[in-house]
């Protein structure tokens, strides 16, 4: 349930081995142990579980400068969950009605995706609370939603079906990666099924403490895609991933009814090119003189082949050549709505990661994440940032 | 200490300064936050070391402590600031000067972190073997305060040994560079050697020349699986009469294995006690004739399994798993204090059988592992719960394990300096004439004693042994 009360023993276990420092990209631009994972876990454990110390403004803004991107969680030898502690740390600080993490506005937006345009209400509140930033994603001029629903059928044998979860970075900004998917799908042999009435998967309103927001969302969609008879859920972008998989059981309580449908879909759910490569691709795909980088998104801990399947499916493509990054698994400060309130660190982090990128010849880069893919993107001129699938979609002709 | 945190931020401004608990709860400890902690009055996050100059010349007017700190990731509470003050957060001066490939020589700012210099000496086939397991974060600065060394140890030596020359600022904020980048000196005392695990008493080290060897071309992991701890040791002890030389041997327990196996597949057997993980490193020739001849002796002495692993991804794993285990021990017991014993070699059974009879005779749990190849132990007392008489047995059971260590010729600490949490047994290692002899150089570096106050060895006050 996200309760801070919960992780009073769990929070013991950090070692203060430091190993944190080596990914919390907030502590990579900063270079001060304020603004690492240990210290975060330190305010918590000192001044809101114990409080020996009073809680202050800069308490609270070294929690807020958080991305959530997961790097010290997955880093964490000890296994202290850090995310979910700053979340139900969030969650809390929210509920007290302490400080200023301000109440989700864009996650409520995405809970109707009926509404058009919920991005570029999001590019005008950005502005309103004044942190303006031109660097707001285009809206693609048709949803995918309207353009895509119901089931699309493969011409011959029918050997898997599947239910796609669409995110609404998929839904609203590229709905080109969304084509792709059910294309390549269905070229393999996979009915793909696109249920009608999707909400966001709910980690943005998480992230910013809004647990009745995401409880909500993550309601809406169990409830659609449960009870569907498919071999698997599907989803483009591992941070919806990481949502179904990890976090949406953690939004209900242990007894709530609904926790046997969460447990089905969480049994369920990959990330597009990890069950294409863990299904074996049906036809192999045809040549592609490419050079392409793999920039892995930091939602990966969720399942241990999400960031070698893009390495692994494309390198089945004659011709096409990867490239890597020197680090590849290095944030680029997008962090979902993170970028357009802590723009400061954000750019700074991405800074970071440019280098990287810059230094790395290829033609295109390629990433699983929207965010990534925009905010990256806003930078890199010279490349196309895109999702692996589209290249794969590429090399099939389609 | 009025006035310090505006006086510090007028030297540096203010954007390199902290002062609120908030910012500074990481810098209360290392990683052996169970000993003592104790918030700083201010931390510094100098850039430059003209800047770290200009603080020391400040805290030696005013006779301020200041405890120079790398990662934080130490294991013997060196960089823990006991006496308040300005903690000198170094890691900041991450630049790495120069790679001199024609002379195989680095010059490195004292906050480059371990593991990116090994990376961008490794893209040029070159090398520094030096691997304390905190790599990732640990710096090299920190390195060479506290003489760090690794798995590596058997075959390269530590930190020490790559060690040529030195930017040190003494606490008076004067600078001085001992030794320099030719790879031998005969030229007076040796400075440089003496900061080289001076655990930052004397001076802040902020840029290091160090020695590279080329990059070897080829390298082999076995595994082997042994029934007994005994004969685990008994193997290590042969393999380094035989003259083979891996470049890591280290020693595990099962208990060890089953936590690590989350991250091999397959798993190790869990049905022997004790495990070596052995790497040969080389050429290709050298590693094939060294692998084979260990999985000889493994074989003729009767060990359960030699696992060879061929591919460098699998290979890989085990290393990272070996790296983690101290912080994997902290997730299935409440606390894990590691000692540091290093024994001659030829010690290593009797060491191994005498901490098993100290765990019954105190009724404590030790958990065995180290760089058996070396005959650095970490034999780790690990507490199911942390209470008073939990505390007290262990207590009983590390001053047996340091007496035993000592009287097999061995030494208190091979690899993780002295700190605060073994300056109870430097007596017992040094002798009090010696000791002496410590306090007159730090005299003569450190007349107010500013740096790093608390450390090494006891302060009047402090518990006696």
């Amino acid at each position: 349930m996200l309760r801070l009360e919960d992780y009073e023993k769990i929070i013991e276990k950090c070692s203060h081995c430091s190993y944190c420092q080596s990914t919390c990209p907030s502590y990579l631009v900063e270079q001060s142990e304020s603004s690492v994972a240990k210290n975060r876990l330190l305010i918590i454990k000192e001044m809101l579980m114990h409080e020996n110390l009073p809680f202050t403004p800069r308490a609270q803004e070294i929690l807020d400068d958080c991305l959530l991107c997961t790097n010290c969680t997955q880093t964490c030898s000890s296994k202290v969950p850090i995310d979910d502690i700053i979340i139900a740390t969030r969650i809390k600080i929210g509920q007290k009605g302490v400080g200023g993490i301000k109440q989700f506005v864009m996650g409520k937006m995405l809970t109707q995706r009926g509404l058009t345009g919920a991005l570029g209400k999001a590019g005008s509140v950005a502005q309103k609370i004044g942190i303006a930033t031109k660097e707001i994603p285009q809206l693609a001029s048709k949803s995918f939603d309207k353009m895509y629903s119901g089931t699309y059928t493969p011409a011959g044998t029918v050997k898997k079906r599947v239910a796609y979860f669409v995110g609404c970075g998929t839904n609203f900004i590229f709905p080109d990666t969304g084509e792709a998917v059910v294309k390549v799908l269905n070229h393999n042999g996979i009915e793909v099924i696109i249920p009608k009435g999707q909400v966001c998967c709910g980690i943005p309103a998480l992230a910013e403490g809004d647990l009745e927001g995401a409880r909500s969302m993550v309601e809406t969609n169990i409830k659609l895609f449960a009870g569907l008879d498919v071999d698997a859920i599907i989803t483009d972008c591992t941070s919806c991933g990481m949502m179904f998989k990890e976090k949406a059981a953690k939004c209900l309580s242990n007894d709530d009814p609904l926790q046997e449908k969460i447990a089905t879909v969480t049994a369920k759910i990959w990330e597009v090119t990890d069950y294409l490569q863990n299904q074996g691709l049906e036809v192999p795909p045809g040549r592609l003189d490419i050079t392409w980088s793999y920039h892995v998104p930091c939602h990966r801990g969720w399942s241990p082949t999400v960031k070698d399947a893009p390495r692994q499916l494309l390198g089945q493509i004659p011709d096409a050549e990867l490239r890597e990054f020197d680090i590849p698994e290095q944030c680029c400060g997008g962090a979902g709505t993170y970028f357009m309130e802590h723009r400061e660190v954000a750019e700074k982090v991405r800074a970071l990661r440019l280098q990287d990128i810059n230094n790395t010849v290829s033609d295109v880069i390629l990433t699983q994440c929207p965010v990534c893919r925009f905010y990256i993107g806003f930078q890199v001129m010279d490349r196309e940032v895109t999702h692996p699938i589209k290249i794969l979609a590429q090399a099939y002709g389609l | 200490m009025q006035g310090l945190v505006k006086d510090l931020a007028t030297l540096l401004g203010p954007t390199q300064i902290l002062s609120q608990p908030e910012e500074m709860l990481a810098y209360a400890n290392d990683a052996t936050h169970y000993f003592k902690s104790r918030i700083p009055d201010a931390v510094v996050l100098p850039h430059t070391t003209e800047e770290v100059a200009k603080v020391m010349k400040y805290a030696f007017e005013k006779e301020i402590p200041v405890t120079p700190r790398g990662a934080g990731s130490g294991l013997a509470g060196g960089c823990t600031p006991v006496h308040g003050g300005i903690v000198m957060d170094l890691k900041r001066l991450n630049q790495i000067v120069e790679i001199d490939g024609s002379n195989m020589t680095a010059r490195v700012e004292g906050g480059v972190v371990l593991k990116k210099f090994q990376d961008t000496v490794e893209k040029r086939k070159l090398f520094y073997p030096p691997d304390p397991q905190s790599g990732c974060v640990c710096t090299i600065g920190g390195n060479v305060a506290t003489r760090a060394g690794g798995p590596r140890g058997v075959k390269y030596g530590t930190t020490g040994n790559y060690v040529t020359g030195l930017e040190v600022v003494l606490p008076d904020g004067s600078i001085i560079t001992p030794g320099g980048k030719f790879v031998k000196q005969s030229v007076g005392y040796d400075i440089t050697h003496l900061m080289t695990g001076s655990e930052g008493t004397l001076g802040v080290i902020t840029g290091v020349n160090l020695r590279l060897l080329p990059l070897p071309e080829a390298d082999r992991t076995v595994i082997v699986v042994c029934e007994t701890l005994e004969q685990a040791a008994e193997i290590v002890a042969e393999i380094i009469a035989r003259g083979a030389v891996p470049a890591m041997l280290e020693f595990l327990i099962k208990l060890a294995i089953t936590i690590m196996n989350q991250y091999f597949f397959p798993p190790l057997p869990t049905d022997g006690e004790g495990y070596l993980f052995m790497f040969f490193d080389g050429t290709e020739a050298q590693v094939e004739y060294e692998a084979k001849l260990v999985s000889e002796i493994c074989h003729d002495m009767k060990a359960k399994e030699v696992r060879l692993i061929e591919d460098p991804r699998a290979a890989a794993t085990y290393w990272t798993a070996r790296a983690n285990v101290y912080p994997l021990i902290q997730t299935i017991f409440e606390r894990a204090n590691s000692e540091d014993i290093t024994v001659p070699r030829n010690k290593l059974p009797d060491l191994v059988r005498a901490v098993q009879e100290i765990a019954a005779a105190e009724e404590v749990m030790i958990g065995l592992a180290g760089h058996a190849g070396d005959g650095n132990m970490h034999p780790s007392i690990l507490f199911p719960q942390v209470t008073p008489e939990a505390l007290e047995k262990s207590e009983i059971a590390i001053d047996k394990l340091i007496r035993t260590g000592l009287d097999m010729g061995g030494t208190i600490s091979g690899e993780h300096g002295i700190g605060i949490h073994k300056s109870k047994y430097l007596a017992w290692e040094l002798g009090d004439i010696q000791i002496e002899l410590m306090k007159r150089i730090k005299q003569a570096f450190d007349p107010k004693g500013i740096m790093n106050p608390g450390k090494i060895w006891m302060e009047d006050g402090d518990k006696h042994a």
